[in-house]
């Protein structure tokens, strides 16, 4: 079984659905990433797993347990936690408030939880009494992860975690990436940047106009025209 | 000199009463991200159930009025925001449908204060109280008793919202709502929680000001809802500790300024200082990024 499972899931805002029928699974121990046209139903799709938005029909499971009518913020304990790509951080929070907070999901010691992640984290342990809202754009997107990760969950889904980031501070958090999914966590990633989600996934989903086109390994992905899947056309190779 | 003393007292006896009302309201904001208009008729409500349980049922000490009136105040507030507050906050997502509701609500419990108690002034059943000079100001131990209630109420919010989970999930969610809610945070539970709190300090802060005041009216509330108002503006509107501040400002301002002009224009000191305020800083002096 999957860390997580999604099948058939079809939601979105009021009745017109912007995803269709999205089947896609994470494991543990790998980078799963969807890319996509702008529209495709990508943050559409991460929003209905974390309990932002309902899907109107289909399943979401995680470890096993089906959280698909699961209220959001019970999600987290039971190993699914969301990044998003916007207003990430708790901005009037200090860099220790923001894990604490993240911790709350958690049965485990925060104290000792997040001198692990500050471990790994290691930009973040000069600015612990800093309000988040004073780091820059790249050690918020960090110190969301982070949050993120005190509840040391079995998923973490980002959505576009190096979107505005320069490219030195981008490669900063693609190595972080590749480092949580060696921890025994399934990492799904929302990209916009195709070069780079093919370079650093292990599975790569490509949504288009809300559903799940194409998907396979990332190797076999480079080897498509993407350019014409983006188009909607059918996968030549 | 002693005038001058004494309106000094008065100020801190009006902003300890301003300070309660004022951060009771901007907790309720903070996390709502609307203005409860009907916060006047809360406090003159939670005034008379103080009221009822020390003058006309129960004849109950005041101080233990004080805190049962008040906690039944925060159940009440509760229970508004349950059945009236979050199902139209549900429905419509502008602010501004709610905060109608607010100006409705607050019709409604005015004219059932009316309609229960009448529009006589009331009284709480106290013994006189003596006077003290404490340094060069002259204060009753009830106004001293007021204060201390106002100072380890403050203390006590400082501490909840910056050591305790629940004040840091209250304040992940006054930034972020839906960040607090997917970070494992019950936004529903920290939501009812605020209301409960908000409720029970309109509770004690109507009591006060009845206390302070000498006496009680439905309108009691309403008429001191604009000094509220002037307090949280100052301060920076859904900020606590600029609450406290614009309560300490407008307080001290209102009473000292009633010591050398008529004292009929108090209201117009708190009023000239919003005014000043948002014309040099509209965002007043602990201004909350992100809150509308």
């Amino acid at each position: 079984m999957p860390a997580l499972l999604a099948e058939n899931v079809t939601a979105g805002y009021g009745h017109s659905p912007i995803i269709n029928d999205i089947t896609l699974s994470a494991e543990l121990n790998s980078v799963t990433t969807i890319i996509g046209p702008n529209g495709a139903g990508k943050s559409t799709f991460a929003k209905t797993l974390v309990g932002i938005l309902r899907p109107t029909s289909g399943r979401i499971v995680v470890n096993d347990v089906d959280i698909t009518r699961m209220a959001g913020h019970l999600i987290p304990r039971h190993g699914l936690v969301y990044v998003p790509q916007n207003d990430n951080v708790f901005k009037r929070l200090t860099v220790r408030e923001n894990l604490e907070v993240g911790g709350f999901a958690s049965r485990a010691n925060t104290a000792a939880r997040m001198e692990e992640i500050l471990d790994i984290f290691t930009d973040l342990q000069k600015a612990v009494e800093k309000k988040a809202g004073f780091l820059s754009g790249g050690q918020q997107n960090l110190l969301a992860i982070a949050r993120a990760l005190m509840v040391d969950p079995s998923v973490i889904m980002l959505d576009e975690p190096t979107a505005g980031l320069s490219p030195a501070y981008t490669d900063v958090v693609w190595s972080q990436i590749a480092r949580i999914a060696k921890l025994n966590t399934a990492v799904l990633v929302v990209e916009q940047n195709v070069e780079r989600a093919l370079k650093h996934s292990d599975e790569v989903h490509i949504f288009v106009a809300g559903r799940n086109h194409v998907h396979g390994a990332a190797d076999e992905i480079a080897g498509l025209d993407l350019a014409s899947i983006f188009l909607g056309r059918s996968h030549a190779s | 000199m002693q005038i001058f003393w004494q309106s000094v007292g008065f100020g801190f006896v009006t902003a300890s009463v301003l300070a309660i009302s004022a951060v009771g309201l901007s907790l309720q904001f903070g996390i709502t991200n609307y203005i409860n208009f009907a916060y006047g008729d809360f406090m003159a409500l939670g005034a008379f159930f103080t009221y009822v349980l020390n003058s006309e049922v129960f004849h109950l000490n005041i101080w233990i009025a004080l805190v049962v009136g008040s906690l039944a105040m925060g159940v009440f507030a509760v229970l508004i925001n349950h059945v009236i507050f979050s199902p139209f906050a549900r429905r419509f997502k502008k602010t501004f449908y709610v905060l109608i509701v607010t100006f409705g609500l607050s019709l409604i419990l005015l004219n059932l204060e009316y309609s229960i108690w009448g529009a006589d002034v009331r009284f709480f059943q106290m013994p006189l109280a003596k006077v003290m000079h404490i340094g060069p100001l002259l204060l009753t131990r009830y106004q001293l008793i007021v204060m201390a209630i106002a100072v380890a109420l403050m203390l006590g919010v400082h501490a909840m919202l910056k050591t305790t989970r629940l004040g840091k999930s209250m304040r992940a969610m006054a930034d972020n709502t839906t960040l607090a809610m997917t970070s494992g945070i019950d936004t529903r539970a920290i939501t009812t929680i605020t209301w409960f709190l908000s409720g029970t300090l309109a509770g004690v802060s109507g009591t006060v000001l009845g206390i302070t005041e000498g006496n009680l009216t439905p309108a009691s509330g309403e008429l001191f809802l604009f000094v509220i108002f002037a307090a949280v503006i100052v301060g920076g509107v859904g900020s606590i500790y600029g609450a406290m501040a614009g309560a300490l400002l407008i307080g001290l301002a209102t009473e000292i300024s009633a010591a050398f002009i008529n004292p009929a224009y108090k209201l117009d000191t708190a009023f000239v200082i919003l005014i000043c305020t948002l014309l040099l800083r509209p965002s007043g002096l602990f201004a909350r990024p992100g809150k509308a």
